[in-house]
């Protein structure tokens, strides 16, 4: 297969939920409208921001929406309510999957491949649970994935949880898993830090989907 | 005219959707390309767009609600002044959706029939009573029909039932629906015009799944005139059909036919079935995805005579022989079956069983095959032979599955459902071995590898 041509966005400072979520819509869109547009990857990190896909059950939310203390977002992903902040790697791909697979559980299973792939090179074992899409170790749960899809082009992603503050989790009943236990990378290797998570993740991608990175 | 919105398949490992959430409402103008609903699968959600400019008539599935791959979940309209007849035609479908997709999925397994059959009376009966305060233990089915369409006053029919009744000149109002809640069906239509209605009874059961006895068609065949055609002592002229079957079936008689037999394990493709049945998926298309999977391996088998020479097919298609009530049969094909996925195969198939018990099948969808499959299982038989179909060079009868007691390789003994298959082949172009190998692997697929028939 040919390389593909893909826009990366690398940001180092935290940024909005609601600008990078347009962003991904923009690029979306554009994928849609002419499939020779590029894929677009963003990799970095939000404030802390509770979001919900589009089938969620807000009784997963164990906050009263009104309390105005917390950003909450509705999104077009699959899955359950979840959680940003810093600390916390995001990923988004906009792709194409009609030049990889039209097929969306080929494309949850190749995210959960990757992931995986990623906490290797850190020497952290972790594993897929079957019917519980994510990563994990034991019965922890180290990633999670929300994807949505337009005409097999996808947006959203997936976040990996690094160095930050798990408590946010209790807030919610996470991915809609009653006593969802969730995990830190820091806590199975001290040595490492977000840049250099950062920077796997991209070389992973671009691996995985053999693409030709422009930065922007 | 209507448009239906179908459950994608968002993966090849896909057997059922959940709507998440309708974007338009009943009555909402959408344009080509313009998202309609999003379903949900996993972790993954998939906005389902309109292939066409015009208007969403109806919704037939609720959000929250989940569906098979491929079943009609909406209905797009072309014109805004269609709305009201769809919704009209689909309101006895809304508020029921489950049960009623149910009724649909099992409604074509003949076997099944008279349950289904009780069940709907059993469910308007409850209606009858709740609208017009009046218990009706002694109607009938078209009585109960007759009066929940009269308590409704109002006409609802398939959409092609509606398009049979326009090109025969029948009056809607005046035809019993047999469908649920008193739905006129396209074969209530073919009723009133007096057409007699011919149920094929052979070839889309349930073999390897149902437990012998239970299912006997011959039983539960509805009100037909037995096993004869004719009246004692009388003789009757054969119609086209039977004609067509009588010239092919002597033309075989020039060919030097083999016949090779094996027995195959079905546990695990019947607990593969049990498993798929629910989404729509006939006994019928797995067994012709795991023959024509089988074929592929050995194109040989799927060959046939010619004066130039053996002749190799370009493609592999599956003829299944379908018996037809008033005599003769036909043999529907299932086009390329290895590239269309289980769920597509056996809406394929229930689409031609039911075009032809109407005799609407065009020639190249009966007369295309490249391998025929004769199927008895549901007759509870325990091995047969079939006559080979002209130009084509072999025919698979597949007899019942049942349990049996089995002495295994390590001496142990056991009980396994087993299922008898024979070949009968032409010996110019496929040899003992060929049959024997292809029958080998074909045992292998099905009592190995039942799951990966999915794709």
């Amino acid at each position: 297969m040919d390389n593909r041509t893909a826009i990366i966005k690398q940001p180092d400072n935290i940024s909005s939920f609601n600008d990078v979520y347009k962003l991904q819509k923009i690029y979306q869109e554009a994928l849609i409208l002419d499939n020779s547009n590029p894929d677009f990857i963003w990799i970095g990190e939000h404030q802390l921001c509770y979001t919900l896909g589009r089938g969620s059950n807000y009784d997963n939310l164990l906050f009263s929406l009104n309390e105005a203390k917390y950003d909450v977002f509705k999104i077009d992903r699959g899955g359950e309510v979840t959680c940003h902040m810093p600390g916390q790697l995001v990923t988004y791909l906009v792709l194409d999957l009609k030049n990889f697979n039209k097929d969306l559980n080929w494309y949850l299973r190749k995210i959960e491949e990757i992931i995986i792939k990623i906490l290797g090179v850190f020497n952290i074992n972790c594993h897929s649970r079957k019917g519980f899409t994510g990563v994990w170790i034991g019965n922890k749960k180290i990633a999670s994935i929300g994807i949505g899809c337009k005409r097999w082009i996808t947006i959203n992603g997936f976040s990996i949880n690094i160095d930050c503050e798990l408590e946010n989790f209790n807030k919610i009943v996470p991915c809609g898993i009653e006593n969802c236990l969730m995990a830190n990378m820091i806590d199975y290797n001290k040595n490492l830090n977000i840049q250099e998570v950062k920077r796997i993740v991209k070389k992973t991608i671009e691996e995985e989907f053999n693409f030709d990175f422009i930065s922007k | 005219m209507s448009h239906e919105i179908f459950m994608p398949a968002l993966s090849s490992t896909m057997t059922e959707g959940k709507i998440v959430e309708w974007l338009k409402n009943p009555g909402d103008k959408v344009e080509r390309g313009e998202s309609v609903l999003v379903v949900e699968s996993d972790k993954a959600d998939m906005d389902v767009e309109s292939f066409q400019d015009g208007y969403l008539a109806a919704v037939l599935m609720p959000a929250g609600s989940t569906a098979p791959v491929g079943e009609t979940i909406g209905l797009i309209v072309e014109n805004e002044d269609e709305i009201a007849s769809v919704q009209e035609q689909n309101k006895g479908n809304q508020p029921d959706v489950s049960s009623s997709a149910q009724l649909e999925l099992v409604s074509d397994k003949t076997e099944e029939k008279p349950v289904v059959q009780s069940e709907i009376v059993e469910k308007q009966e409850k209606e009858v009573v709740l609208i017009s305060e009046k218990a009706a233990p002694s109607f009938n089915t078209d009585q109960i029909n007759a009066a929940t369409s009269n308590v409704s006053s109002r006409i609802i029919a398939s959409p092609r039932a509606k398009k049979l009744a326009s090109q025969m000149g029948v009056d809607l109002a005046k035809v019993h629906g047999s469908g649920p809640h008193g739905r006129i069906q396209a074969d209530d239509i073919l009723k009133a015009n007096g057409q007699p209605v011919s149920i094929p009874w052979i070839g889309q059961g349930d073999s390897p799944a149902s437990i012998p006895g239970t299912n006997l068609g011959v039983e539960n065949k509805p009100e037909t005139s037995g096993n004869s055609f004719g009246d004692p002592g009388e003789t009757v002229q054969f119609n086209t059909l039977q004609k067509a079957v009588n010239k092919n079936m002597e033309s075989s008689l020039d060919v030097p036919c083999f016949r090779v037999g094996y027995s195959i394990n079905t546990d695990k493709l019947d607990n593969f079935y049990k498993k798929v049945k629910q989404n729509g998926v006939t006994m019928t298309a797995l067994l012709v995805k795991a023959v024509a999977k089988t074929l592929k391996k050995h194109p040989q088998v799927n060959s046939s005579f010619s004066e130039n020479g053996i002749s190799y097919p370009e493609n592999i298609n599956i003829a299944v022989a379908v018996a037809m009530e008033d005599g003769g049969l036909i043999t529907p094909v299932l086009k390329e079956p290895c590239n269309t996925d289980l769920f597509e195969l056996s809406r394929e198939w229930k689409d031609l069983v039911k075009r032809s018990r109407s005799k609407q099948l065009e020639p190249d969808e009966y007369s295309t095959g490249t391998f025929t499959l004769s199927n008895l299982g549901m007759f509870g038989v325990d091995r047969f032979d079939a006559i080979l179909p002209p130009g084509t060079g072999a025919i698979l009868a597949i007899a019942s599955s049942k349990p049996t007691v089995v002495a295994n390789s390590d001496d142990s003994i056991s009980v396994k459902k087993i299922m008898q298959v024979n070949l009968t082949a032409d010996h110019r172009v496929i040899y003992g071995a060929d049959g024997a190998s292809f029958l080998k692997d074909l045992a292998n697929l099905i009592e190995n590898e039942p799951e990966t028939l999915v794709s």
